[in-house]
């Protein structure tokens, strides 16, 4: 029997590969929020790095690893660029980030700019001509287990594999991380220590929207390698969900990110295997669990350890005689 | 630079900010259609003309702005207390699943019976679905931002396994196509809410509905005791506290409250214009997400939603029927987002006054 | 401290003003290298005005401040802690859930590059802590810690970046006996090595224990610098509170009945930040009787009036208005037994700021008849009751329907007197309720505080203000440290021993 056709490893690995944009949307947020943004634009963001990604596939002309790499880069600055309004907004012009990070995800998102660039580009309908394809690295594509998740992904996992454990050495090793750490708990302790707030606001939310691109960049280059208006069903909603289920830190997005992958996926393996259960089960998971830490977290014990930035959402004002 | 808070807000700053804000955003979009090769006059006054003026639109953009000022009143019922509801796509949902289930139910009765219940039903499932976050809010402190927005989710997938994962009761399994391509059941004639016409426009039941559910918001918040409450804590929580006001009870009440006038949107779905449970189209639609703009742009005042909810409708129901390969899709939302920046940037200007100066030096 | 040591740090000349009040009058100040100085005076001396000075965080208006000799000018915090500056303020400057390695660890003065080393951050701490005798665990998070551990990580921040003169801003206000003994015995330790300690209070105890001189400011001017070995308690005090008292109001004669509106026995109370507020506090007061609460502010002043109004719980002991004995952190309760209040906080918990002033006048009886009727508000009631109201009481509005923050400081608190006496209350409780106004507005509220006693009111007055509080009250009672240091009939009432209870001497 192929161990590798296993259903749990058939899940693992399809929870690896769905799972992956979400891990690259919801650690941008991560950062966004530990510096006190919150940003409910990253669905928006996604759709915007889903399409300028698919759009630089479509028209650059060059060896696979060039144009898939340039598709990237352009999707991050894309999606930068976007988030750069919601930066202008919630962070210089103190406005209501809720609200503004909605009308981003309106502005970007299915029916918004994506939508349109996607139209006016034709991008429908045609398959890209570049895909983020599973690599087989070092030959052990087929080892048992390990060789389906670990060694025959595709190179946007890969580095998502690079991203999670910078992320947490930037955070909980360096000297800007123990800034912007500080800015979302305390902004006015920051402040006093010279930290400047608003600059670490403005990079950790701008870094929030290349991550996102990224993520989106995935769906259009590497799930379906294809463009459609809204592709990304709602993937960036699940990263703002998947960032409180991580508790705000990198490795346990990983998890989270996973987790919320193999249950996208798992309705339709199990369909394939007969089994039957409603899919919408595993698919309201994610999101009752989100629920529940949520609770949990704002319980005075968890509060203290484990809770959000303490300034998230509320603008910063350094109170002046 | 330093923005000082402003004392009085003029009475003139609290209207023309707002035009100005839709102005500006109709430029940037000029902007970026002419970046891509369209005539931004030619595509605005389309968009116009499709949505207000040309023969039916006016009827048509009811049927667009209907939702969206249930789900605008929604939204500013809640936002007046400084409770984020942005749950009124799941409560729009679970209010529909709750009329269909009356409708469905009532099918032998006469409509006069059958259309207060689907409402009934309606701002009931609303509002229950609303006082969850509202009680996660009140009694754990927990978010209520995202609260709602993971129950969004919930009650879309909770419709979508009544109709295609199901045999439930809301579900058509009488006809063999039935059975195979999923779908609810259709309500009976009876359960049609009627539209009135008026000269040549037709206004769905649901829109006069919308109206009377504004004034009354309007009377609710200005009249009652409820609404001066209402009114002191989204003030000022503290002096909420000092007088002595329940206001764990007040926010699960007005949650509730938020959640039923998005249900009623869900109500208004099914009686008036899909007369089924549609999965699909009720989530596609977006009509949630789209009354909190509403709300914000008509800075939660009832009456300025209804008029803001026939504007973006009229947007919206223009985009869709405009839609096809010389009219890109995606320039509507576009649209509707610019307009809600510069409007976010412009309150700034209404709440903040900017002033510039230089540090000056003390003589020593 | 050696004799002729050099002036560490020097101002001349300082003034410093905000609207309507001069914080600080031309005042001169040194201390010198290795000295313990005090800074002694009530509130509204100008002492925190002085040290926000010294650090940077104000300019001021005209004056010369020298570090070392050599003239300084601080544009931001920065400059003064370049300069050798640290200051440990009232309310600490830390990240709650952060340790305390990390709290050191940030901004730029820290040290150190890209890399956060926190081990060696932590040797560091660790150093720091045995040297000065100040155990303090690295690792421990900043929530995890008492008050009076905090105050050691802000001591040795302050230390870590190098300061060489160290400003404390009522250092003791939130510690145990003990932990305070334990800062003196520090304190002692940084002056031996040469560095210079200011330090701000209003208790007399700590400047005799720990002092080598003191400076005394009264009303935004100083009165000089003493040896503390050349002075006493008592001079201080009189000093520090002593003038000649004018009586501008004579009370009409009322009398004071026997009736006990409101009884206190044994209260404890603790505080927002878990310390304990208040102390066993035993108080009565009477019907038609003004009993004013003395006592420099954060003594307990706050959550004296919040337990009273229902807006704080009470660990123990019991509170009744009238006989009844109070829930607790119940506001409701409490205005329905007749307690009206007061508050500090005027704009942010006593008046909703955005709405009009008729909104705020119903504030305390919307939920009755005649203003509320089937659950519908009568804005025409409310409309003539606010008209009345602003007329009886001088309420100098454009109109009823102005939004309360546009108006001046002393219509607002006209405004929330006359909700607040307008209610037929049985007790009120006035928490500093002349603070920033101007002398009319000031004799308007003294005057209707005077006329609600002589209508049979209870009225507890809680003021920093002692010449208030000797002009209006009948009784005084003193609060220090959350316990009430002595209760005084207004004939009776000595300043000078007033002043020393207040600064922590009993009788």
């Amino acid at each position: 029997m192929n161990l590798n056709n296993t259903l749990l490893v058939v899940i693992a690995a399809s929870a690896i590969f769905y799972g992956t944009p979400l891990l690259f949307a919801s650690v941008g947020e991560l950062l966004a929020e530990r510096s006190g943004v919150l940003n409910l634009g990253v669905e928006g963001m996604m759709l915007v790095g889903a399409v300028s990604a698919f759009w630089t596939v479509q028209h650059l002309h060059g060896p696979d690893w060039v144009v898939l790499s340039a598709a990237v880069l352009v999707a991050a600055l894309a999606a930068t660029a976007t988030s750069l309004i919601h930066a202008v907004l919630a962070v210089s012009l103190r406005a209501n980030q809720i609200v503004s990070g909605l009308a981003l995800t309106i502005f970007a998102g299915a029916a918004g700019l994506s939508s349109y660039l996607g139209n006016i580009g034709h991008l429908g309908g045609h398959p890209a001509l570049h895909e983020f394809k599973a690599v087989d690295v070092f030959g052990l594509g087929q080892t048992p287990i390990l060789g389906p998740l670990v060694f025959h992904q595709n190179a946007l996992v890969y580095a998502s594999w690079v991203l999670v454990p910078l992320a947490m050495v930037y955070l909980y090793r360096t000297r800007p991380g123990l800034h912007v750490r500080a800015v979302g708990e305390s902004p006015e302790t920051a402040d006093a220590m010279g930290v400047n707030v608003a600059a670490y606001r403005y990079v950790h939310t701008l870094i929030g929207g290349a991550l996102a691109g990224v993520g989106g960049a995935y769906f259009s280059l590497a799930i379906t390698p294809n463009w459609v208006d809204g592709m990304t069903s709602g993937a960036g909603w699940i990263a703002i969900a998947l960032v409180i289920f991580a508790f705000w830190r990198p490795e346990l997005a990983l998890v989270g990110a996973y987790l919320f992958g193999a249950f996208s996926s798992l309705a339709f393996t199990l369909q394939t295997r007969q089994v039957h259960l409603p899919p919408e089960v595993f698919n309201s998971l994610p999101y009752l669990m989100t629920i529940l830490v949520l609770v949990f977290v704002s319980t005075g014990w968890a509060k203290r350890r484990l809770g959000a930035p303490a300034s998230l959402g509320v603008p910063y004002v350094r109170e002046e005689r | 630079m330093r923005i000082e808070r402003r004392l009085t807000t003029p009475r003139w700053l609290r209207v023309v900010v707002p035009a100005a804000s839709l102005l500006t955003a109709f430029v940037l979009a000029g902007v970026i259609e002419l970046v891509t090769g369209h005539d931004p006059i030619a595509t605005t006054s389309r968009l116009i003309d499709r949505g207000f003026f040309a023969s039916g639109a006016l009827s048509a953009t009811l049927v667009t702005a209907t939702p969206l000022l249930l789900t605008g009143l929604a939204a500013a019922a809640a936002f007046r207390m400084l409770t984020w509801n942005i749950g009124a796509e799941g409560q729009l949902v679970v209010g529909a699943v709750g009329a269909s289930g009356a409708g469905i139910f009532l099918h032998d009765q006469p409509p006069a019976l059958i259309i207060p219940a689907m409402m009934a039903a309606g701002c009931l499932a609303g509002a229950a679905w609303g006082a969850i976050p509202g009680l996660l809010r009140a009694y754990f402190n927990t978010n209520e931002i995202i609260t709602s927005l993971m129950l969004n989710y919930v009650a879309g997938l909770l419709i979508s396994y009544l109709i295609f994962d199901s045999h439930s009761y809301w579900r058509d399994l009488t006809t063999f196509t039935a059975r195979v391509f999923p779908q609810g059941k259709y309500l009976v004639p009876a359960a049609s809410w009627p539209a009135i016409g008026a000269g040549t426009v037709v206004i769905p039941f649901g829109f006069l509905v919308g109206v009377v559910a504004a004034a009354g918001l309007f009377v609710l918040y200005r009249y009652t005791r409820f609404g001066y409450e209402v009114r002191v804590i989204g003030d000022s929580r503290a002096a909420g506290r000092y007088a002595g006001m329940r206001i764990n009870r007040k926010i699960v009440a007005v949650m509730a409250l938020s959640g039923a006038l998005a249900g009623l949107g869900g109500a208004s779905q099914i009686g008036d214009f899909r007369h089924v449970l549609d999965p699909r189209g009720l989530q596609q639609a977006g009509y949630g997400y789209a009354g909190i703009v509403v709300a914000a742009l008509a800075q939660l005042n009832p009456f300025a939603v209804i008029l803001v909810a026939f504007l973006l409708g009229g947007l919206t129901n223009a985009g869709y029927s405009l839609q096809g390969p010389d009219f890109p899709a995606g320039l509507v939302g576009t649209l509707q987002g610019l307009i809600l920046f510069c409007a976010l940037a412009g309150e700034l200007l209404v709440r903040y006054r900017v002033r510039f100066r230089r540090l000056t030096v003390a003589p020593a | 401290m050696a004799a002729g040591a050099a002036p560490a740090v020097t101002l001349r000349g300082i003034v410093k003003q905000f609207p309507g009040v001069v914080a600080n009058d031309h005042v001169d100040f040194e201390a010198l290298q290795g000295e313990i100085h005090a800074l002694l005076g009530e509130n509204g001396a100008g002492k925190s005005t002085l040290s926000n000075i010294m650090t940077g965080l104000y300019r001021p208006d005209e004056g010369e401040i020298r570090v070392h000799g050599a003239p300084v000018e601080f544009h931001a915090p920065r400059d003064a802690l370049a300069a050798g500056i640290g200051m440990v303020h009232q309310h600490f400057r830390l990240a709650a859930s952060f340790t305390v390695a990390e709290n050191f660890a940030l901004g730029a003065h820290a040290g150190g590059g890209f890399r956060l080393d926190l081990a060696a951050i932590e040797r560091r701490v660790t150093e720091l802590a045995q040297r000065y005798r100040m155990p303090v665990n690295p690792r421990a998070r900043i929530w995890q810690l008492s008050v009076g551990e905090r105050q050691r990580v802000e001591i040795l921040k302050a230390l870590y970046r190098g300061a060489r003169i160290l400003i404390l801003d009522e250092p003791t206000s939130l510690l145990t006996p003990q932990e305070a003994d334990n800062l003196f015995a520090t304190l002692r330790l940084m002056s031996a090595e040469g560095r210079t300690v200011i330090f701000i209070t209003h208790k007399l105890e700590e400047v005799m224990a720990v002092s080598d001189r003191v400076t005394i400011l009264r009303r935004g001017r100083s009165l000089g610098t003493v040896l503390t070995t050349a002075t006493t308690p008592r001079e201080l005090a009189r000093l520090m509170v002593g003038r000649d008292v004018v009586f501008t109001l004579k009370p009409e004669g009322h009398t004071v009945g026997q009736t006990v509106l409101l009884e206190l026995r044994e209260v404890y109370a603790e505080s927002d930040l878990g310390t304990v507020a208040l102390h066993g506090v035993d108080l009565q007061l009477h019907a038609g009787e003004i009993l004013g609460i003395a006592g420099v502010a954060g003594n307990g002043q706050r959550e004296l009036a919040e337990v009273i109004t229902g807006m704080r719980p009470r660990v123990t002991g019991k509170v009744a208005v009238g006989g009844i004995s109070l829930r607790g952190a119940d506001p409701r309760q409490a205005i329905e037994l007749g307690v009206a209040h007061v508050p500090e906080d005027r704009l942010g918990t006593g008046v909703a700021p955005s709405l009009t002033i008729a909104d705020n006048l119903i504030l305390k009886d919307y939920r009755q008849p005649p203003i509320c009727t089937a659950g519908f508000i009568r804005y025409d009631r409310v409309r003539i009751r606010a008209a009345d109201l602003i007329e009886r009481f001088d309420i100098k509005a454009v109109s009823p329907q102005t939004p309360t923050r546009l108006l001046a400081g002393g219509n607002v608190q006209k405004v929330l007197l006359a909700r607040e006496l307008s209610g037929s209350p049985r007790v009120m409780v006035a928490a500093s309720p002349t603070r920033g106004l101007d002398v009319a507005a000031t004799e308007s509220v003294r005057s209707l505080l005077l006329q609600a006693a002589a209508q049979g009111v209870g009225v507890l007055l809680i003021s920093e203000d002692l010449d208030e509080i000797l002009a209006l009250a009948d009784r005084i009672a003193v609060l220090y440290e959350g316990r009430v240091m002595g209760v005084v009939g207004r004939a009776q009432a000595d300043v000078e021993d007033l002043g020393l209870m207040m600064a922590g001497s009993a009788r």
